[in-house]
């Protein structure tokens, strides 16, 4: 076992124990539902009302740790690892999100301000707001 | 919100010029993939009803790079008065899909990287950058026609983002017909 880090779709971060002994990737079942917000059920991968099904679930878990690589191609998201800093970000599949985009819905973060505060997009629901993306570069 | 890994230069910035709006640091580029942001600076819309109803585009705040970008930075902040003041939008939701700049998989894998290679530069800053610059590498190869990707990684390799390698990079850019934004508002003729 050693600490990995892992950067989630919102852009937070997690530690956790990453097992050398099981899957590409994986971490205690408890951090993974923490760090990604999907939740290991008997019908399967679930978050909010929507479940995967798992059809091999001996090569996503073995009662203790996940792997979060199987976890992400089971769902459908993106992941890339580094094994050798044992760091993983996993985010959205480009289908997902281009998907999502047709909505219109205006998806909600939460970032830092430059007082270190954490600022969230819906913090100024209902109002017309214009979002800037600027940069120093 | 700036798509910056570089927190003092936003926070320098922002004091300097006394900024009254909420001024966010995206050091991941989470924005970037939520809204379809491939360059700075850009601007979306979104309405009392939390709906989107302006696409990400380009929207200079100023004529500063018009010779370079032949935007005139007015249209944009027109339209927005109009809509700030009375409500009237200049697209529709059918317009406003339309030109959406919808990603690949081979953008949202060079932003992962991306992310590693900033998690790997706060953990080696006086140290040996070649892990976070190995990631850099890999999500240029993967996005070699986004700014936020190409131009973004510039400060983080110690590049001039004016210099040689930028000029080198709008040359490619250009050659391959100027991929971003599909809107164009206040495009103008040469």
């Amino acid at each position: 076992m050693s600490l990995g880090l892992i950067v989630n779709h919102a852009g937070e971060i997690a530690h956790a124990e990453v097992g050398s002994e099981f899957g590409q990737f994986a971490i205690p079942l408890n951090d993974f539902e923490i760090i990604t917000g999907w939740k290991l059920k008997p019908e399967g991968l679930c978050i909010d009302q929507i479940c995967v099904a798992v059809r091999d679930p001996k090569s996503l878990t073995n009662q203790t740790e996940i792997d979060i690589v199987e976890f992400a191609r089971i769902t459908n998201q993106n992941i890339v690892v580094d094994h050798v800093r044992k760091i993983a970000a996993l985010g959205e599949h480009a289908d997902t999100r281009s998907e999502a985009m047709t909505t219109l819905d205006a998806p909600d973060f939460t970032l830092p301000d430059i007082h270190g505060k954490q600022v969230s997009f819906s913090d100024f629901n209902r109002r017309k707001r214009l979002l800037l993306a600027w940069s120093s570069w | 919100m700036a798509l910056d890994a570089d927190e003092t230069a936003v926070r320098e910035w922002a004091t300097k010029e006394k900024l009254t709006m909420p001024v966010l640091i995206d050091k991941f580029h989470i924005v970037a993939d939520l809204y379809g942001f491939v360059n700075v600076s850009a601007s979306i819309w979104v309405d009392e009803n939390d709906k989107i109803v302006r696409p990400a585009d380009s929207a200079p705040g100023s004529d500063m790079f018009r010779s370079f970008s032949n935007i005139d930075s007015e249209v944009h902040h027109n339209l927005l008065r109009k809509w700030v003041r009375s409500g009237e939008r200049d697209l529709d939701d059918t317009a406003v899909r339309e030109f959406q700049v919808k990603p690949n998989q081979d953008v949202q894998l060079a932003r992962l990287h991306r992310r590693i290679a900033v998690v790997l530069r706060e953990r080696n800053q006086e140290g040996d950058d070649s892990a976070s610059r190995e990631h850099l590498a890999r999500a240029e190869a993967l996005a070699p026609l986004d700014w936020t990707i190409r131009r973004g990684n510039m400060p983080l390799v110690g590049v001039d983002p004016f210099g040689d390698e930028f000029f080198k990079f709008v040359g490619q850019w250009s050659q391959a017909g100027r991929p971003g934004f599909k809107l164009g508002t206040g495009r103008v003729e040469k």
